[in-house]
């Protein structure tokens, strides 16, 4: 689902009693999402990123500014009605149900939109096709015994056979019921397996035949597929789903998010790294056309974090859902999206592929907010084609830059050691702090706009305490007008 | 210091550990002691010995023997008991839904909520007996209750808790005035409760495309359990010891002079101390107590899986 | 079963968006409406009593009488106002009361000050052991007590003379468990560093029990304050018992005795303006306070 946010404008309004202003938290906002992109809106905390979410996500109407889904106008759509999936910073799981209700509940409130098939049926049909191959069925239980035998005591009261029949043939636990009371695994050899199996085929399409029996009394059919007839069509309607249905979809959602052994349990049972995982289940599990993660790693540790941003860019790969990701972490975005949206004060400063973002900031903002250590910003001053910090010239462009005041920001990867060249930027080195390959220098200027800077360098390079002149890398190097704070480009 | 502490600590609580041992924890041993004593007098403090007979004798099982004559006393078996059970059973399970349905709609409402809370706060800061006695004007033979109802089948002149009203329609008025008094107490409980919940199950319901009483019903209701428990263990103690309420309805334990037709347990205690037959009294406040220890620990085991914490 | 091709939607959906939207807010208006017709309706019931005592204070006795019940009073009847005094000794039973009701408030304000700073900050054996039977107790019904007690006071000669009677009217209620426990939960919340920065200032337990604890505590003792007024205001039984000398009764009780002989008509009229001379003063306690009292009755159930 494509997503469109049209001047997407976002008002609390203030108390002129109490002498409060109003605010402005998400100001006209234009972002166009592809199909299936993964999109990361990143900002500091209080910059309307997640007003946005919850915009998109109906649970707050916009004051002014359209949404769209598709071509579909969704603005003034309530929540319930928008058909997306929605991660909550604390995931809000249902205290009181256990996993495996609280995937499942969103989708006691969906219909089917299809075929309507004969529960019991499908259900035997499932079977036959399971019960094809019966080794495979004992080979499964047999297996499943010794493998589970450390689980905690409660998942055993759903027998580790049947889950292992769950998973192996990714079917449903009435399924897997069904056939682990064949009990296929205590015949004594092959054929006897063989022909309980063959047996047991028999019964079920007698079965069969007895639901198209009862059916054929209400003069309606059921068909090889299970779908129920009626003159020869099949009957489509929008109806309740079964449990079954309920079961598959649940199943494969925990498969996807691997919460699968985790069903019976209970949400305070679970970790904050499972939790986060029910939560995208419980989202993914009504096939949403938007999937919104409110900061879903944030309550993860360091650990976690890393490990859960890698299954959420897998998942968002295997589903194809459109995916907007609220994140103040900028490692975060950088690493799994695929644009990313960098917002300021409730407007957006840019919307780039993660790597321009860091490699050519539109604005003194965006430079400032991305890349750790931070970037090092200078007040300077253009000449013509000069760029000078204090009396140094740094820079020559073949550009005409104006004479204005500028900010000259330098990444800290941005420094090379260079004591013969012409151009150069001398900084006062008060601290070197050796890291393996790399080395932190911390040092001082006057014309510094901040605390300190840092400078990263190869080890290898002789520094020492006091004043080093230091050459720039021109691609790491960005100018931004001291007024507008927009970046100022330029050429060689 | 820490053995100083100690004997400090004990300062601290010397008023409280005195006068509970007094009022609290003497009477306690005291009042199941004299359960047991046949015709104690505690004027005189004597008594003709130890007995069980007391139990039997106030649930009407056996006899008391006077002058030859054996009398049953049947107004606890034949009224108070009942009458406390059906106040309980009926008051409670009606006044908690009442109370639940008015909370969550108070809780999702915008406009007027503090002035309907308000409202329905005052039944709470009155006065049992003086709004009692505005029912006893209510519910008279000649009242609003008969004229407003008439289109029910009442009639001026009808009487619920005049002389020679029924017991079943005196039990009626009794449980309409209980249920009216009882209700602020749990609105607020379950209000702050509610108020607790966190926004974000609803915004996720939402979400989820969840209808609204699906919402009340499986999210709010569950999520409100420990304060339902509480409400409920709460009323249940509360209903099992009514007697202000029916002193403040009627002003004397019948529906008509001499009659004992709308005893309580407790009413039947608190006589009992008048007519210096607090032997009775005493095992009817243990039997009392028992009833009470009973059903709590019957909520507590039986919501121990239903309640979330 | 293949679950891909399984397309799921949204109950009452609707095929465009603006008919969604327009059922949606219909539903939406529908719904609210009921709630609201809902609470005014059960409002009304529970106003309705306060009303009707008001009116019926204000009716003659003939009017009260009338098979046609009016709502509104055809003769206003100050007059019922001034006779109740003559029946009903407001002032004798207001100033029992309020003896009982404040001497009763202040000594379980000490004790419970106490008590719950024990149980909060120092650290003795027994402690929690004896907490716990404090709480238990709580569950007791006090019909279990008020026997014995009474045979107690009766025994301590109490019941002979006014003094003795108002001593039997409020020292037993100098203790209430559920305040302890609610002052002590309150205590608790006091950061423990406050206590050792005042040990190390050489501040005795003493001195910082009643120069930090009580001042930080105020709004719960506010709260125990009104809660335990409203309690003596409201109280009943207890007096009913003890005090059998009109000249003793506290409000609750003159108001039933005054008005409970049941000899010919009664006296709605009379009645209801004492009862509105009770319930008053209760309902402006309750306007001025309403924060205090509905945050003290609110906390029980908080915790659960």
């Amino acid at each position: 689902m494509e997503i469109k946010l049209k001047n997407l404008t976002k008002k609390f309004p203030g108390d002129p009693k109490k002498n409060i202003k109003d605010t402005i938290a998400v100001n006209d906002l234009d972002i166009e999402i592809k199909d299936g992109e993964l999109i990361g809106l990143l900002g500091p905390s209080g910059c309307g990123k997640s007003t946005t979410l919850y915009m998109i996500a109906g649970l707050k109407e916009p004051t002014d500014g359209e949404i769209w889904f598709g071509d579909e106008d969704v603005t003034h759509l309530s929540p319930e009605k928008r058909g997306i999936g929605l991660v909550f910073q604390n995931y809000a799981l249902y205290p009181h149900m256990t996993i495996y209700k609280n995937v499942s509940f969103p989708l006691t409130n969906l219909l089917v939109d299809g075929p309507v098939i004969d529960k019991l049926t499908v259900r035997y049909l499932d079977e036959i096709n399971i019960l094809k191959d019966p080794a495979k069925i004992v080979d499964v239980i047999v297996n499943s015994v010794d493998k589970d035998k450390a689980e905690e005591e409660r998942v055993i009261e759903y027998h580790p056979a049947i889950r292992a029949i769950i998973n192996s043939f990714k079917t449903t636990q009435y399924i897997a019921k069904d056939l682990f009371k064949l009990e296929l695994h205590l015949c004594e050899n092959p054929e006897e397996v063989q022909n309980k199996a063959t047996q047991a085929i028999t019964v079920l399409e007698g079965k069969i035949e007895k639901r198209k029996k009862l059916f054929q009394t209400f003069k309606k059919d059921i068909n090889e597929k299970g779908e129920i007839t009626k003159d020869g069509e099949v009957v489509v309607k929008k109806h309740k789903l079964s449990s079954d249905e309920i079961d598959y979809l649940v199943r494969d959602a925990s498969r996807l998010v691997q919460i699968d052994n985790l069903l019976d349990r209970k949400p305070s049972e679970l970790s904050g790294g499972q939790q986060q995982r029910v939560a995208i289940a419980r989202a993914l599990v009504k096939k949403p056309r938007v999937l919104l993660l409110d900061e879903p790693l944030s309550n993860l540790d360091a650990r976690l974090r890393i490990q859960t941003r890698e299954e959420i860019k897998r998942i968002q790969q295997e589903t194809k859902i459109t995916t907007i990701f609220v994140t103040h972490d900028q490692e975060e975005a950088l690493s799994i999206c695929d644009d990313i949206v960098v917002m300021n004060e409730g407007v957006e400063m840019q919307k780039d592929h993660p790597q321009e973002v860091y490699r050519n900031p539109h604005n003194l903002f965006v430079a400032k907010f991305l890349g750790t250590p931070p970037i090092n910003i200078f007040k300077g001053v253009a000449r013509g084609n000069e760029v000078y910090v204090g009396d140094e010239k740094i820079l020559v462009t073949s550009t005409d830059l104006g004479n204005r005041d500028i900010y000259v920001g330098i990444r800290p990867e941005g420094f090379l050691l260079g004591n013969n060249v012409e151009k150069v930027l001398t900084i006062n080195i008060k601290q070197i702090v050796t890291m393996g390959r790399d080395m932190t220098l911390i040092g001082s200027h006057n014309d510094f706009d901040g605390e300190e800077i840092k400078i990263i360098i190869d080890s290898d390079i002789p520094v020492e305490n006091g004043n080093n002149k230091f050459a720039l890398r021109r691609n790491k190097v960005f100018l931004f007008d001291s007024l507008t704070n927009e970046r100022i480009y330029f050429k060689d | 210091m820490e053995s100083k502490n100690n004997w400090k600590a004990w300062l601290y609580l010397a008023p409280v550990i005195i006068l509970m041992s007094v009022f609290t924890f003497y009477p306690l041993i005291n009042t199941i002691g004299i359960s047991f004593l046949k015709n104690y007098n505690y004027i005189s403090q004597s008594s003709d010995g130890f007995t069980f007979d007391n139990y039997g004798i106030v649930l009407g099982i056996k006899g008391i023997t006077r002058f030859g004559h054996t009398t049953y006393m049947k107004d606890v078996i034949d009224y108070a008991i009942p009458n406390t059970l059906i106040v309980t059973f009926v008051t409670v399970p009606l006044s908690i839904i009442i109370s639940l349905m008015i909370s969550i709609g108070l809780n999702s409402i915008k406009f007027f909520k503090r002035i309907f809370q308000t409202i329905f706060f005052m039944p709470y800061v009155t006065n049992a007996i003086a709004v009692g006695m505005v029912f006893t004007v209510i519910f008279d033979r000649n009242g609003l209750f008969n004229y407003l109802f008439q289109f029910l089948g009442t009639s001026m002149g009808q009487a619920w808790i005049d002389m020679g009203a029924s017991r079943e329609k005196a039990m009626f008025a009794l449980c309409v005035y209980i249920i009216w008094h009882s209700l602020p107490y749990k609105i607020l409980i379950f209000l702050s409760g509610l108020q607790n919940i966190d926004q974000q199950y609803y915004d996720a319901a939402k979400v989820d495309s969840t209808p609204k009483w699906k919402v009340a019903w499986r999210i709010t209701v569950p999520l409100l359990s420990p304060q339902i428990l509480y409400v409920m263990i709460t009323s249940f103690i509360g209903a099992f010891k009514e007697y202000s309420s029916v002193v403040g309805l009627l002003g004397q334990p019948g529906t008509s002079s001499g009659s004992k037709n709308m005893y309580t347990v407790v009413y039947y205690i608190y006589d009992t101390i008048s007519a210096n037959n607090v032997h009775y009294g005493s095992a009817a406040a243990v039997l009392l107590f028992l009833l009470i220890l009973v059903f709590t620990f019957i909520q507590m085991y039986v919501s121990k899986k239903r309640v979330h914490y | 079963m293949e679950t891909k091709n399984l397309r799921l939607v949204i109950k009452g959906a609707q095929k465009d968006t603006n008919t969604t939207q327009k059922v949606d807010k219909i539903l939406h208006i529908i719904g609210m409406t009921l709630i609201y017709v809902f609470l005014a309706i059960m409002a009304l019931i529970i106003i309705f009593p306060f009303y009707w005592m008001l009116i019926t204070s204000l009716k003659s006795t003939e009017e009260i009488r009338r098979t046609t019940q009016t709502f509104f009073p055809e003769v206003v009847m100050w007059s019922n106002y001034v006779d109740v005094f003559k029946r009903f000794d407001f002032v004798t039973y207001l100033r029992n009361t309020l003896i009982v009701g404040v001497i009763s408030t202040l000594g379980t304000l000490i004790t419970t000050i106490f008590a719950a700073f024990a149980f909060a900050r120092l650290e003795f054996k027994g402690r929690d052991l004896m907490f716990s039977i404090l709480l238990m107790t709580m569950m007791i019904p006090g019909e279990m007590m008020v026997i014995t007690n009474y045979i107690t006071v009766s025994n301590l000669g109490w019941l002979k003379d006014a003094t003795g009677v108002f001593t039997s009217m409020i020292v037993p209620f100098w203790i209430s468990v559920f305040y302890i426990y609610l002052l002590r939960q309150n205590f608790k919340q006091i950061p423990n560093e406050l206590y050792l920065a005042a040990k190390v200032d050489g501040k005795s337990d003493w001195s910082y029990l009643w120069k930090v604890m009580v001042p930080l505590a105020k709004p719960t003792l506010i709260t125990i304050f009104i809660l335990k007024l409203m309690g003596a205001w409201n109280s009943y039984v207890w007096p009913n018992l003890v005090a059998d000398k009109e000249q003793y009764r506290l409000i609750s009780n003159g108001l039933r005795s005054s008005f409970s002989t049941v000899t010919g008509e009664p006296q709605y009229g009379l009645q209801m303006a004492a009862t509105v001379l009770v319930t008053v003063p209760l309902l402006l306690l309750f306007i001025f306070f309403r924060k205090y009292i509905m945050r003290g009755v609110g906390r029980a159930g908080i915790k659960g």
